[in-house]
């Protein structure tokens, strides 16, 4: 369908992932979408490059749940912006998957590197 | 929660811009980093990927349920539908046609033979019958009845109801009139359990001759008469000239049992008893309510051994006939046996008829959709591209094509209302075998058939939509960007549009082949009656109660026929005890001097009661001997016999002169004359062997006018009144609505065969003419180059012409061995239909090759008129 021409877009996120990396993403102040992509990436050191085509259904879901909420500003380059906020919903939502984020990671690792254990998660 | 619908253009808009603000930061942030403007915009946009869909992914985030998706298929839907108006209006009228008339149809099957009693239970109730061999099914014996009632073991009630039956009746002082009267057993609502609107109904202690003469009326006659004034309990009237007591009304929707018997007012048997036993010689209806647990066939063993302890067991043994006769049983629950054996196979044929028209209609639209689907095809590539799923595309058009079944069942659903209104008009001026009444039958739409009709709109939405729609969504988004508008067609497409012509053609030869074969049937009927049905006026009399003597009424009767005959228009007048197809006869055991009658063969004749006009006023001839003269009534006893009689017992001898008794009466009667068959009580039914005797018995006057009957009427009742004082007149009517009112299932099947049949040819002429038109639009280029190269207008035409031609010609191939095919299936299941004639079958086909060529013509001519400069630049 789309030409691919950015390549690490196509590492599929796990189920809900994005969802985890938006919600962390908005933890200290509002942000607009174009923000939250850029936050991400430049976060990631370029590795997660989100297409618009999964921020935006993304933003509007948590949206829809009651985790985010959304306001219209002007941004610091005179921009009229929608920008989204953590609601309290949101922020309980976000500790909860960041503990389970963990324990999944935990597990993965240690099933993928069972030669050299504890130590070496970092 | 927020209705999205309701919010939608907001939050469109809002989307709109925040993606707008998320493409100017992104611009920004790489003009900032160096980039010129127009590589930044560039880039980003490619970054951005395909707009459209991620609205499209984005906005189904706050879809709240499928009903929403629906609702915005359906509003583009609308918007294609109103794009090309044309077809749109075609499609949905072709719909409307085809599903219109099997809403009709059907709703006319659900009346007749599905709807339910309006009674307790009335899974319960089963009709007793019997049949003797090769005749319909009748109502059992009511000798049998209290045998029956008091013995069985099986039914936990068992009931009689006369036919409804006209009788006189006055409230008060005022004028007396007829309303129709059931007479019935004690336990008649009882066993029904059906309640009283006011007041109480008929219990068994009123059938008695004992009892107080009462009477129970329906809500309607309480309406129409008494405005629905309660005092109407209690109220006396007079019944027949004895009085009654009205003590209750019945529920609306109760109008007595078997259906569609629409009683007025109800009075027990013993009534009937006391006025000389009138009513139950018109025929009586047995009705049982099964036991719980009782099985049909159980209850069918024990009955059927109870009703032949009523016959004589020796005769039982011994008659030919009667050693025939089964008894049974019939579930009740919904019309009435009879009537459905008699419209049951029609309304089936008509059924199979109208199914074949959806069936056209569907192919029609269906062959449109896939024209129009060809032209579409640059539009569905296009989505494709822009990223719309294919699930997508196929719910779109499937949406499409049942908006269109919608549109179609809703014009068609009004169009079944009237017309299932007018077909039933035409039942009501019909008559039952045996029963010389109008039959009334209220058609109403019931849940069953609103089920019907949506399964049926569902039904043909996916039918005619589905290949369109899997077409459409096949559609690969390059080869068809590339190709479309140029005219490049896939051999599927263009084996698919044909195929679906030849079946309509192959449809519509059997449509109209049946019509014909339908039609053929009831000229037949017409011109088989033996008598010339046009012109003649019938009145009957009624006697009863007027004072007359019978010696009395008959001199007064040969003195009325003077009068009639001195109208002027009336060219000749006679006199019969019975008229010709009204649905009752005069049978008798007739023993014929010297002839010695096989076993099991059937002596009894049809005897009819004649003055002299008879043969003159009916124009039957007489093939030999003489006429009656009025010197033959009293006189010496003579008859004429019909040409079957003679033939059956004199073969190619002389009957002039030979002999007969009439069974109980010693002493013969000379024949002295033979006329020409007519039919006697059925226009379907053989001719039966007749005898007319010279006697002046009945009240039967037939006038042979110059004009139209309908004008000398009024003349007709100042004679009645003049010569027969205190005579009333039961009945004015015309022998061609007699003849009518019996062949109304012959009727109703040639004139709705003939209806569908044309319908269905238009149908596949517009279905041929746009398969042609698109053919010509998407063969221009090479009419033109084919023009360039030396080919003459003619070619042009010749060469649609022939396209045409070769699709009826494939149609025909596969039609006519299937109509053939038909006719032999027709024939078995309806007796006597003209299946020897190839003319129907001819004439389907050649209607077919006209048809088509009327529908190729604007095609060729538009073919004809292609400039070929024009073509090729297009090109």
């Amino acid at each position: 369908m789309a030409r691919n021409e950015h390549p690490r877009n196509r590492v599929d996120l796990l189920q809900g992932t994005l969802d985890m990396l938006v919600l962390q993403t908005l933890r200290w102040k509002p942000q607009h979408g174009y923000g939250i992509g850029q936050a991400i990436r430049a976060g990631s050191d370029d590795f997660f490059q989100i297409e618009t085509g999964s921020l935006y259904p993304a933003l509007h879901r948590l949206e829809k749940r009651g985790w985010i909420e959304s306001q219209w500003r002007t941004s610091e380059h005179n921009q009229r912006a929608k920008y989204y906020q953590l609601t309290a919903e949101g922020q309980k939502q976000l500790t909860h998957e960041h503990s389970r984020w963990n324990e999944m990671s935990a597990a993965i690792s240690r099933l993928m590197n069972p030669a050299n254990n504890e130590g070496q998660t970092s | 929660m927020r209705w999205p619908w309701f919010s939608r253009e907001p939050r469109e808009q809002e989307f709109d811009e925040e993606i707008q603000a998320h493409f100017a930061m992104a611009v920004r942030d790489r003009i900032e980093r160096g980039e010129s403007p127009e590589a930044a915009e560039q880039a980003a946009r490619r970054e951005f990927g395909n707009r459209t869909r991620i609205h499209e992914i984005t906005r189904e985030v706050w879809r709240w349920n499928w009903l929403d998706r629906i609702w915005q298929d359906v509003r583009y839907g609308l918007r294609m539908m109103r794009r090309a108006p044309a077809f749109t209006a075609v499609a949905v009228l072709s719909l409307a046609l085809g599903i219109g008339a099997n809403t009709a149809i059907f709703s006319l099957i659900n009346t007749l033979m599905l709807r339910l009693l309006p009674v307790r239970e009335p899974e319960q109730l089963v009709e007793l019958l019997h049949q003797f061999p090769n005749e319909p099914r009748l109502n059992a014996d009511f000798d049998a009845y209290l045998h029956l009632r008091d013995n069985n073991q099986v039914l936990s009630g068992l009931i009689a109801a006369s036919r409804p039956h006209s009788s006189q009746v006055s409230v008060e002082d005022s004028e007396t009139e007829s309303i129709d009267a059931q007479y019935i057993s004690g336990s008649y609502f009882e066993v029904l359990g059906v309640q009283p609107a006011i007041g109480r109904l008929i219990g068994p202690a009123d059938d008695s001759e004992t009892a107080d003469p009462v009477a129970v009326v329906s809500w309607s006659y309480w309406q129409s008469r008494f405005n629905l004034d309660p005092a109407i309990v209690g109220t006396q009237i007079r019944f027949r000239d004895s009085p009654v007591t009205i003590v209750g009304v019945t529920q609306p929707e109760f109008f007595g049992i078997p259906p569609p018997a629409l009683a007025q007012i109800w009075v027990p048997l013993s009534t009937d008893v006391l006025i000389g036993g009138a009513a139950t010689s018109h025929g009586m209806a047995m009705i049982g309510r099964l036991k719980p647990g009782v099985s049909l066939d159980q209850a069918k063993a024990e009955l059927s051994t109870l009703y032949f302890q009523t016959f004589d067991q020796a005769k039982l043994k011994t008659d030919y006939y009667l050693s025939r006769l089964k008894f049974d049983l019939e579930p009740a629950r919904a019309s009435p046996t009879l009537l459905r054996d008699r419209f049951a196979r029609p309304l089936l044929f008509v059924m199979a008829v109208v199914g074949l028209l959806l069936l056209i209609a569907c192919t029609n639209v269906a062959s449109m959709l896939l024209a129009r689907g060809a032209a579409r095809e640059r539009e569905m590539a296009l989505r494709v591209a822009l990223g719309a799923g294919k699930i997508r595309l196929l719910r779109q058009m499937l949406t499409e094509s049942l908006l269109l079944s919608t549109a179609g069942t809703l014009i068609g659903a009004g169009l079944a209302y009237f017309g299932a209104g007018a077909l039933v008009r035409i039942i009501a001026s019909g008559r039952m075998i045996g029963l010389p009444r109008a039959l009334e039958i209220p058609v109403e739409p019931d849940s069953r058939v609103l089920l019907f009709t949506t399964g049926v709109a569902l039904l043909t939405g996916v039918l005619f939509g589905l290949v369109p729609a899997l077409r459409a969504m096949s559609a690969a988004p390059a080869s068809s960007l590339r190709a479309a508008g140029k005219g490049v067609e896939t051999r599927f497409g263009r084996l698919f549009g044909n195929s679906l012509v030849v079946s309509q053609v192959a449809l519509s030869v059997l449509l109209l082949s049946a019509a014909g074969l339908f039609l053929h049937h009831l000229s037949n009927l017409r011109d088989g009656l033996g008598f010339e049905q046009n012109n003649l006026l019938l009145l009957r009399l009624d006697p009863e109660g007027s004072g007359y003597e019978a010696e009395e009424l008959s001199n007064a009767s040969r003195q009325l026929l003077d009068r009639l005959e001195t109208i002027p228009g009336v060219r000749s007048a006679a006199f019969s005890g019975m008229t010709p197809i009204s649905g009752a006869g005069w049978s008798q055991h007739v023993n014929v001097e010297g002839y010695q009658d096989k076993p099991g063969e059937r002596r009894y004749l049809s005897l009819n009661a004649v003055s002299p006009g008879y043969f003159e006023t009916y124009g039957t001839p007489l093939l030999a001997g003489r006429n009656f003269t009025f010197q033959d009534y009293g006189g010496p006893r003579v008859a004429v016999i019909n040409q079957t009689m003679a033939r059956f017992y004199f073969g190619d001898g002389n009957p002039i002169g030979k002999r007969f008794t009439i069974e109980g009466d010693e002493e013969p009667y000379d024949i002295v004359g033979v006329a020409g068959d007519a039919k006697y009580i059925d226009p379907q039914e053989p001719t039966l062997k007749t005898i007319y005797l010279p006697r002046l018995r009945g009240s039967n006057f037939t006038l042979r006018t110059d004009a139209a009957p309908a004008a000398i009427v009024g003349e007709v009742r100042r004679a009645v009144s003049d010569v027969l004082k205190g005579v009333k007149i039961d009945r004015v009517t015309t022998m061609a609505d007699q003849v009518d009112a019996a062949m109304v299932p012959e009727r109703l099947t040639a004139l709705l065969s003939v209806v569908f049949g044309a319908l269905g040819s238009l149908l596949a002429a517009i279905g041929l003419y746009g398969l042609l038109a698109y053919t010509v639009a998407r063969r221009s280029n090479e009419i033109g180059i084919r023009m360039a190269l030396g080919a003459t207008r003619g070619d042009a035409t010749r060469m649609i012409l022939w396209d045409a031609l070769r699709m009826v010609a494939a149609g025909l191939v596969l039609g006519i061995p299937i109509a053939l095919w038909s006719k032999r299936f027709a024939a078995s299941v309806m007796e006597d239909l003209p299946i020897g004639n190839p003319a129907p079958i001819a004439l389907g086909a050649t209607a077919m090759v006209v048809v088509a060529l009327l529908a190729a013509y604007l095609p060729a001519r538009r073919a004809a008129s292609v400039d070929p400069i024009v073509a090729l630049r297009h090109e």
